[in-house]
């Protein structure tokens, strides 16, 4: 009986360290309600629009004719453009690669690797036997752009299966979100939760629930648009922590625990930011 | 004269024999700093918690070092090394504390 009652008790400590992927998400959701009681938590997918109403206006008097338009245009001219073999993208994805953002972040089974949308797109070029593009800007950023742009109004829907080697990478991926790194001691918590809609300098810090749903983003800094892991590089810069590669390990499962976190929520990439 | 030269040489010689040994001394002292530090460096680095300013910092003693600055060189390993000693000690911290942060 003794041993019984202890075996609970590890079982109850332990069940309240670990949470699962859905008890996150919820608990996420419900630390947004209470941080913004007035917001629809549906905005956040807008990032730092869905608190500063200037901005907003501004953002949306921009996306008359949006800067990332012409990335849309040229990811579906590069999308369609066959490789050497006579296949195309549009062989390496389901539905033709039309309309499925919302399932990347995927587990794959037989490599135990976390697969990104970017990721994918180049797997499918080096498996037809073509050069992958570089991963942060430029063609990859384009079609992917394109990708989105197909997906927008579907629900983001990253499956976590019933995989420990899933489970592992998305933990990992929390972790990283919730640790503290660099000269400046922050962790991406504490801008995009503790600091959420407040100013850092001249700028207002977005939330983290909706952060995935909307990249690639065309940001006026940098003229151009970028994929999320670019962005992921220059958070991590600008606490002064030396950054990972692009699509690397650490980067693809940040992504998956993100992409998670939104689950539910609108895709509304691509999209601008300042 | 060719003695007044001899004896001239003799007594420049432990003057040309301390400036070559402290010059010698100060690249050795380099040299080991920088092992020490790359030992903490190398650790940061497997604990996924390196800062941007490492790598700078030892790109600067290495310059230094190169125009025989050793005195610099050394201050500046030495500071990499603090830097990277104190994302080290993140890291340990962060270990236990950063489930805190995860809204229950």
């Amino acid at each position: 009986m003794k041993r019984f009652l202890i075996a609970c008790f590890l079982c109850m400590a332990v069940a309240n360290v670990y949470a699962t992927p859905e008890q996150d998400r919820l608990a996420l959701r419900e630390f947004f309600a209470q941080r913004f009681p007035d917001l629809d938590l549906n905005e956040l997918i807008n990032g730092l629009y869905a608190f500063d109403e200037g901005a907003r206006d501004q953002w949306l008097e921009m996306e008359d004719f949006p800067p990332y338009e012409i990335a849309i245009e040229e990811g579906e001219e590069a999308y369609g453009v066959s490789f050497a073999n006579g296949k195309g993208y549009a062989d390496c994805f389901e539905n033709g690669g039309i309309g499925i953002k919302q399932n990347y972040p995927r587990f794959d089974p037989d490599s135990g690797e976390i697969i990104t949308l970017e990721y994918a797109i180049n797997q499918c070029r080096t498996d037809n036997g073509e050069e992958p593009l570089p991963w942060l800007t430029g063609e990859l950023a384009a079609i992917s752009a394109y990708m989105a742009y197909t997906s927008r109004g579907n629900n983001m829907n990253v499956v976590i299966p019933d995989d420990p080697r899933a489970l592992a990478a998305y933990e990992a991926g929390k972790e990283y979100y919730y640790t503290r790194r660099g000269q400046l001691e922050f962790a991406c918590e504490n801008c995009h939760m503790q600091s959420a809609g407040s100013l850092l300098r001249a700028d207002r810090l977005s939330g983290m629930l909706g952060q995935a749903t909307h990249w690639p983003v065309y940001r006026s800094k940098w003229g151009e648009i970028g994929t999320l892991h670019k962005r992921f590089k220059e958070c991590n810069e600008q606490v002064r922590a030396k950054s990972y590669e692009a699509q690397s390990r650490e980067y693809r499962e940040l992504e998956y625990f993100l992409s998670y976190m939104s689950n539910g929520m609108e895709l509304n990439g691509p999209a601008s930011r300042r | 004269m060719k003695l007044k030269l001899l004896v001239l040489v003799a007594a420049m010689m432990p003057v040309l024999l301390l400036t070559t040994s402290a010059l010698a001394a100060d690249a050795e002292a380099y040299k080991s700093a920088l092992a020490i530090a790359q030992e903490t460096i190398a650790e940061a680095e497997s604990k996924a918690q390196m800062w941007t300013t490492i790598d700078q910092l030892l790109e600067d003693a290495q310059t230094a070092a190169a125009s025989g600055d050793f005195d610099k060189a050394v201050e500046m390993v030495n500071e990499a090394k603090l830097h990277a000693d104190l994302a080290v000690a993140t890291a340990e911290k962060e270990k236990s504390i950063w489930q805190k942060g995860v809204p229950k």
